[in-house]
């Protein structure tokens, strides 16, 4: 793995495959590397679509020790840089190992199949090939694998020793474990006591069978520990559920009560200018007043074309071409003779890009553009997927009130009082 | 509506980049595009890269390992994984270290 080529070598694959003198592509590299750096100092992040971030970080100022001297010194705060790959990068990276999955494997060991060799991870690694719960249960290169990485330095010489070493690992995981729930939610207290029972139960069940077989039944633990799993799991989910049922209960009936002039009230508020606040205290007309239009009315945006990459998505688009990943309604609504589902990007279509000079202060009609968007959203739901069309109305009203009272096109009335009210 | 930070995003740099080599912006775009891919492949084989007074990508694996998960109440067995590391040169993290730009934490 700590192979490398050099700077040289990549140069010249590129300058290969792009027809490009090397000289040309060696100072391309050297400006790129010189406006990552000058942009790292401005802005603190630089994104390259298809490859990564480029970010920085603040560390807070903090105490060291010198190794050497043993000495106390204090380090500055100072920004460091870290580098995020995206989605496509991570997965090419990650290819040789991405058919692999993650499984539940018991946290019981055994003695008398365990082989003291430390040195067979590369080997182990074909046993996720087969399916997960067989060679869970048949490989014994794995539990010796943890045995060895675990309790690798007190190896137990009696047929006693594991069954201490065990019994302090399981109860030191049901701590964790009731940790997290706590924190979760108190009303667990209850079950927990009686989680705990249950597993402290196990554990001695499991330490008994341990004893006179020294080969524990493998299959019937993993399979009992996975069933209560599930079983927990089950309770908790109903209970979140019950939860939950409650709440919208309760919403639903105090929302009946207000009765309609204080969703009214609700709603102006919800809008941004809001008339009355203006009027009523000129200190809040500035911070709620809309930002004054860039240069004159626009009719149009400048766009670019962009050709589609493998795996981009409108919304990944809209990340790193308009630096905001919500404005991506606007991207579907320019190309909605290319794309006839949003939902859908085909590979390498040729779509238009807007100009966006700042997504953080969007003016005037660029606002009126993203409601667009998300208009025209809702009007490909409302055909094609009528049970959330609403909230895209609902989004149109956060972008552009007025659009909501003028749609351009018939909406349901349903709707409209959902986006009103929500 | 959420807004993301202020950022350079991918535009900028293009633009930055045509003006400042004189190519245009589609010429740009497709170099960089040729460049990404070229450095993605390599690091997809696991070899590293270095970029001079910018940095060194390298891959690094993760060994298998077996974690407690607390909602199955068991370990369990993460298999490994490979991701990037990105090492700044010198110089980078000198030149940065005390700029304006820095994120939280």
């Amino acid at each position: 793995m700590s192979e490398k080529i050099t700077f040289k070598e990549l140069v010249d694959l590129i300058a290969t495959q792009s027809n490009q003198s090397r000289n040309s592509t060696n100072s391309f590299i050297h400006e790129l590397v010189d406006i990552i750096e000058n942009g790292l100092k401005k802005s603190g992040s630089v994104s390259i679509s298809g490859f990564g971030k480029f970010e920085l970080r603040w560390m807070k100022p903090r105490t060291g020790v010198n190794p050497q001297t043993g000495e106390e010194l204090s380090i500055p705060g100072q920004n460091k840089v870290v580098f995020k790959p995206y989605k496509n990068l991570r997965e090419d990276v990650n290819k040789p190992f991405s058919h692999l999955e993650s499984k539940v494997v018991g946290d019981e060991k055994d003695s008398s199949e365990s082989t003291p060799d430390t040195s067979d991870s590369k080997e182990t690694n074909e046993g996720y090939d087969e399916d997960p719960f067989e060679s869970m249960l048949n490989d014994s290169d794995w539990n010796s694998a943890f045995y060895s990485a675990e309790e690798g330095v007190e190896k137990p010489e009696k047929a006693d020793e594991p069954n201490a070493a065990y019994s302090s690992v399981s109860s030191a995981s049901v701590s964790v474990d009731e940790l997290l729930i706590e924190r979760e939610n108190p009303k667990f207290a209850k079950e927990k006591e009686a989680v705990k029972q249950e597993t402290e139960d196990k554990a001695i069940a499991k330490k008994e069978s341990d004893k006179p077989a020294a080969i524990p039944n493998k299959e019937k633990i993993a399979e009992e520990v996975q069933k209560s799993g599930s079983f927990k799991w089950s309770y908790a989910a109903a209970v979140i559920i019950a939860l939950l049922a409650f709440i919208i209960l309760f919403f639903m009936i105090q929302r009946f009560q207000s009765g309609d002039s204080q969703t009214q009230q609700n709603q102006i508020e919800m809008a941004t200018p809001a008339p009355d606040a203006t009027d009523s205290s000129p200190a809040v007309s500035d911070d709620t007043e809309p930002e004054p239009p860039g240069g004159g009315p626009q009719t149009e945006f400048d766009t670019s074309p962009l050709t589609v990459e493998p795996g981009q998505s409108l919304w990944i688009i809209a990340e790193s071409e308009l630096g905001n990943p919500y404005l991506w309604p606007v991207l579907y609504n320019l190309n909605r003779d290319v794309l006839e589902n949003p939902n859908q990007l085909p590979e390498a279509s040729d779509i238009q890009i807007p100009d966006i000079s700042d997504p953080e202060n969007l003016n005037e009609f660029e606002r009126e553009q993203v409601a667009l968007g998300y208009f025209s959203l809702y009007e490909w739901n409302r055909a094609n997927n009528p049970d959330e069309a609403r909230f895209f109305l609902w989004a149109v009203g956060v972008c552009s009130p007025d659009l909501l009272d003028q749609p351009p096109a018939d909406v349901d009335p349903d709707d409209l009082e959902f986006a009103r009210n929500r | 509506m959420v807004f993301v930070n202020p950022s350079m995003n991918y535009r900028d740099l293009i633009d930055q980049l045509s003006s400042k080599t004189g190519r245009s912006k589609k010429e740009t775009k497709e170099l960089l595009g040729v460049a990404v891919e070229k450095l993605t492949e390599q690091l997809s084989e696991g070899r590293g890269v270095s970029i001079p007074d910018l940095g060194t990508f390298t891959t690094k694996t993760t060994e298998k390992k077996k974690v407690y998960n607390p909602h199955y109440e068991d370990y369990i067995m993460v298999p490994p994984k490979r991701t990037v590391e990105f090492s700044p040169s010198a110089g980078l993290k000198e030149s940065v270290k005390f700029s304006e730009g820095g994120g939280d934490e």
